[in-house]
C-alpha cells in the first residue's frame, strides 16, 4: 500500500482511466478455445514484460478471433539476442518495446554501471553499436513477418551534467542515434513504428514510468502504460481495414455558409471569414482522393448553386475528385444509399459527415453500417479532434498505383451501367470496349494479398491470411497464383483478382479466389475460369466456396454458371463451364504465371 | 466463507484457472506450480482491478498463499 494516500487516489484515477484492465486481458487470452491455430507473436524487449506481455497477447486476441495468439518474451537484457535467435518460421509477427537501457543498460536503473562525463562517450559509443545490431537482426527476419517496435517511451535516467529541463548535446547525439535507427528500420518491408504523440495522447509522459516496479520486479512500466504500449503495437500488428469512402455534406461542412442563401461567392474555408475549419477539412479531403479514398456528396441544395462553388478557383477540393454528386432536396438517407449503390461497396466501409444531428440521425437510420460524425462547425479542438479520427479510420500503411485510379474507374463503371440502362446493348458495349485481361504472377506485390484481406463480396470465402500464411501457400510444388489486371478504352482497373490453388492431376482446387467490386459487370470472372481451364488442361476446378453474411455476388455468378446454387465447396466441370458461359470480348495476355509442375 | 474471501476466489480462478475453486482457500506457492513471482504480481494486480485497492510490491515476498493474501486484504479494506 502506498503511504502516500493523495497519490494513490491519483495513481487510481489514471489507473481507470487506461484502457485494458490486467483482469480483463486475462479473461479474454482464459475465453479462446485451446485447441485454436496459435498465432506466435515474439515480444523483444529488455526489461521483464509483465503485464506489457498479457496486454499485448489480449489485444492481439481480439483481432485474430478464431486464433490462440500466443506471445513468447525473449531474455531478460537482451532484446538484440532475442531478435538475432528468431527462427524464420517460429513466429507469425514481432513486437519490440525498446527503453534506453537496451542501448546500454547504463541508461537505466537496474543496472550498477557508472553515471558521469567520463562514461558518456563509451555510452554513446555502446548504444550506436547496439541500434546497428538490432537493425542488423531486424533485417535479417523474413519480410513476410511484420515487426511493430515501440522506440524507447520513457526519460532518460538523470546521467548528464545539466539540470533536467535542458538537453545537453550527448542526449541529442542519443536521440539522433536513435532517429537514425528508426529511419533505417522504417524502411524495412512490413516494420511500423509506434507513433510517439499519439502515444504521448493515450499514456502521458509523466504517469509512465514506475521505479519501485522497475527495481523490484524488472517492469518499468505503470499498468496504464503497459496497456497504451501494448495496444499500440498491437495496432500496428493487426491493423483495423481502413474505410473506403466518405460522403459528405456541402453547406456549413465542406465550406462555411449556406450557399442557396448567400450566394457561392459569399460561402468560405479561410481564415480571414473564419471559417478556416472547413478549409482544413477541405484540405484533408483533397489528399484523401489523392490516396484513393471515395469521395462523395450528400447535399440538400440546388444544384446549379452547387456548381457553381465547385467552379471557384480557390476550393481545395476539385469537384473532380467527388463522385457522385447526389445533390436534390431529398432525404440524405436515399442520397447516400444510391452513393453506396454506386460505389458498389457495403456500409461499413463509409464515413457520412454532416453539421446537422437531425441529418445524421437520419443517414444512420437507414444506414446503421455506415458510420455517421458530426462536423462541429463551432468547436475548434473538436473539429481537430474530428480531423484526427478520419485520418484514423482512412490511413493505411502503402499507397499503391490502384488506389489511384479507383474513383475514375467507378465512374466508368457507373457509365457503363448507364450505357446499359439508356437501352444499348451491354453486349455491344462489351464488344466495343478494347478490354484486355492481364494474368500475372505476382507473389512479391502486397497489392495481393492486400485485394485477398479487403475484398468481401466476390470473395470464394472470406478467408483472410496474415503475410506469412499466404508465403506458405505459395511455397508448394504445385501451388498457383494468378493476379488479374484489367483495362480498356476507358482506361485502367489496375489489379483487380486474385486466383491461389493448386493442381492435382486434371483438378485444379482453388482455396481463393477474390475480385474488386471495380470490376463487376465485364466479365472478367467469366475470363479467369477460362483461362484456368485452357492454360492447365484442367477437366475440372474444385471450388473452395464458402457462404459468408458478405459474398451474395461470388454466390449469385457462381449459381449461373454451375446451374445450380452451391452451399459449400464443390467441383465445377469445364463442360458445365463452357455451356453457361457467355461471349468474351476481351483479349488475354500473360505476363507470366507461375506453376511449377507437379512431381 | 464471506465476501472478501469469495471474491478474492475469484481472483485467484482468473490468474490460475487451472485450480478448483473447491482448492483455492488452501492454495499456497508451494502447492501450485504456475505460482511463481510474475503470477504474484499479476494476481496483485487483478485484486487491485476488484476491489480497487493497491497493494504495495513490498508485500510481495510475504503474499505467498491464499490465506496470507486474505489476510493481508482485509486489514487493508480495514484500514
Amino acid at each position: 500500500m502506498s503511504d502516500n494516500s493523495e497519490d494513490s487516489s491519483a495513481a487510481l484515477q489514471r489507473y481507470n482511466r487506461g484502457g485494458l484492465r490486467v483482469t480483463e486481458a486475462l479473461k479474454i487470452l482464459q475465453q479462446v478455445p485451446k485447441d485454436a491455430a496459435r498465432y506466435q507473436v515474439a515480444l523483444a524487449c529488455a526489461f521483464t514484460p509483465l503485464h506489457l506481455q498479457t496486454f499485448l497477447a489480449a489485444c492481439l486476441q481480439r483481432s485474430h478471433p478464431g486464433r490462440r495468439v500466443v506471445v513468447t518474451p525473449g531474455l531478460y537484457g537482451d532484446t538484440a539476442g532475442t531478435l538475432e535467435s528468431l527462427k524464420e518460421t517460429a513466429v507469425q509477427a514481432v513486437a519490440v518495446a525498446l527503453e534506453w537501457a537496451d542501448l546500454d543498460p547504463r541508461l537505466g536503473y537496474r543496472a550498477t554501471g557508472k553515471w558521469g562525463p567520463s562514461v558518456l562517450a563509451d555510452i554513446l559509443s555502446g548504444s550506436r553499436h547496439m541500434l546497428d545490431r538490432i537493425a542488423a537482426s531486424l533485417e535479417r527476419l523474413p519480410s513476410e513477418v511484420p515487426v511493430a517496435i515501440s522506440l524507447p517511451t520513457l526519460a532518460l535516467p538523470p546521467l548528464f551534467h545539466t539540470p533536467g529541463w535542458q538537453m545537453v548535446e550527448a542526449e541529442v547525439a542519443l536521440r539522433q542515434n536513435l532517429f537514425e535507427f528508426a529511419s533505417c528500420v522504417a524502411r524495412r518491408r512490413g516494420s511500423s513504428l509506434v507513433n510517439w504523440d499519439r502515444l504521448a495522447q493515450e499514456s502521458p509522459p509523466g504517469s509512465r514510468f514506475d521505479l519501485k516496479s522497475e527495481l523490484l520486479t524488472g517492469l518499468p512500466y505503470t499498468v496504464p502504460h503497459a496497456a497504451a504500449v501494448a495496444s499500440a503495437l498491437a495496432r500496428l500488428l493487426a491493423p483495423p481495414l481502413p474505410k473506403k469512402g466518405i460522403i459528405s455534406d456541402l453547406d456549413d461542412t465542406l465550406w462555411g455558409g449556406i450557399a442557396g442563401e448567400i450566394g457561392s461567392h459569399h460561402v468560405g474555408w479561410d481564415l480571414a471569414g473564419r471559417n478556416h475549419l472547413h478549409g482544413l477539412y477541405q484540405r484533408l479531403l483533397a489528399a484523401f482522393a489523392e490516396e484513393g479514398v471515395l469521395l462523395g456528396v450528400a447535399s440538400k441544395n440546388d444544384p446549379s448553386v452547387v456548381r457553381q462553388v465547385f467552379e471557384r478557383q480557390d476550393l481545395y477540393l476539385a469537384s473532380s475528385s467527388i463522385f457522385p454528386m447526389d445533390v436534390s432536396w431529398n432525404a440524405k438517407s436515399a442520397a447516400v444509399g444510391r452513393i453506396l449503390r454506386t460505389w458498389n461497396i457495403s456500409g461499413d466501409a463509409v464515413v457520412f459527415v454532416d453539421d446537422s444531428p437531425m441529418e445524421l440521425a437520419e443517414v444512420s437510420a437507414a444506414h446503421p453500417d455506415v458510420e455517421c460524425l458530426l462536423f462541429p462547425k463551432d468547436d475548434y479542438a473538436a473539429c481537430g479532434a474530428l480531423l484526427d479520427r478520419l485520418r484514423d479510420l482512412f490511413g493505411k500503411p502503402r499507397i499503391s498505383s490502384e488506389d489511384a485510379i479507383r474513383l475514375e474507374s467507378i465512374r466508368r463503371s457507373s457509365e457503363l451501367q448507364q450505357t446499359s440502362h439508356d437501352g444499348s446493348s451491354l453486349e455491344a458495349f462489351l464488344q466495343q470496349a478494347g478490354a484486355a485481361v492481364t494474368f500475372d504472377f505476382s507473389e512479391g506485390d502486397p497489392r495481393v494479398l492486400e485485394l485477398v484481406n479487403k475484398t468481401n463480396q466476390f470473395s470464394l470465402n472470406g478467408t483472410r491470411y496474415t503475410e506469412g500464411e499466404w508465403g506458405r501457400r505459395l511455397a508448394g510444388v504445385s501451388a498457383l497464383l494468378a493476379a488479374v489486371s484489367y483495362r480498356d478504352k476507358f482506361g485502367p482497373l489496375g489489379k483487380i483478382a486474385v486466383m491461389q490453388g493448386w493442381q492435382e492431376g486434371g483438378t485444379l482446387r482453388i482455396e481463393t479466389w477474390v475480385m474488386s467490386c471495380r470490376a463487376f459487370s465485364r466479365r472478367i470472372e467469366h475470363q479467369c475460369l477460362k483461362m484456368l481451364f485452357e492454360r492447365y488442361h484442367a477437366r475440372e476446378l474444385f471450388l473452395d466456396f464458402r457462404p459468408t453474411p458478405r459474398n451474395g455476388p461470388m454466390r449469385d455468378f457462381l449459381a449461373a454458371i454451375s446451374g445450380s446454387r452451391p452451399d459449400g465447396p464443390f467441383t465445377l466441370t469445364r463442360a458445365e463451364f463452357e455451356k453457361n458461359c457467355p461471349a468474351l470480348y476481351h483479349s488475354v495476355c500473360e505476363a507470366q504465371f507461375n506453376l511449377s509442375p507437379t512431381p | 466463507m464471506n465476501d472478501i474471501a469469495d471474491r478474492l476466489i475469484d481472483c485467484f480462478q482468473t490468474v490460475f484457472p487451472e485450480i478448483p475453486a473447491a482448492e483455492i482457500p488452501n492454495a499456497t506457492q508451494a502447492s501450485v506450480a504456475a505460482w511463481d513471482s510474475a503470477a504474484t504480481i499479476t494476481l496483485l494486480n487483478v485484486i487491485e482491478d476488484e476491489f480497487e485497492v493497491q497493494l504495495d510490491l513490498d508485500l510481495l515476498p510475504e503474499l505467498t498463499s491464499f490465506g496470507s493474501v486474505h489476510e493481508h486484504l482485509c486489514q487493508q479494506m480495514q484500514s
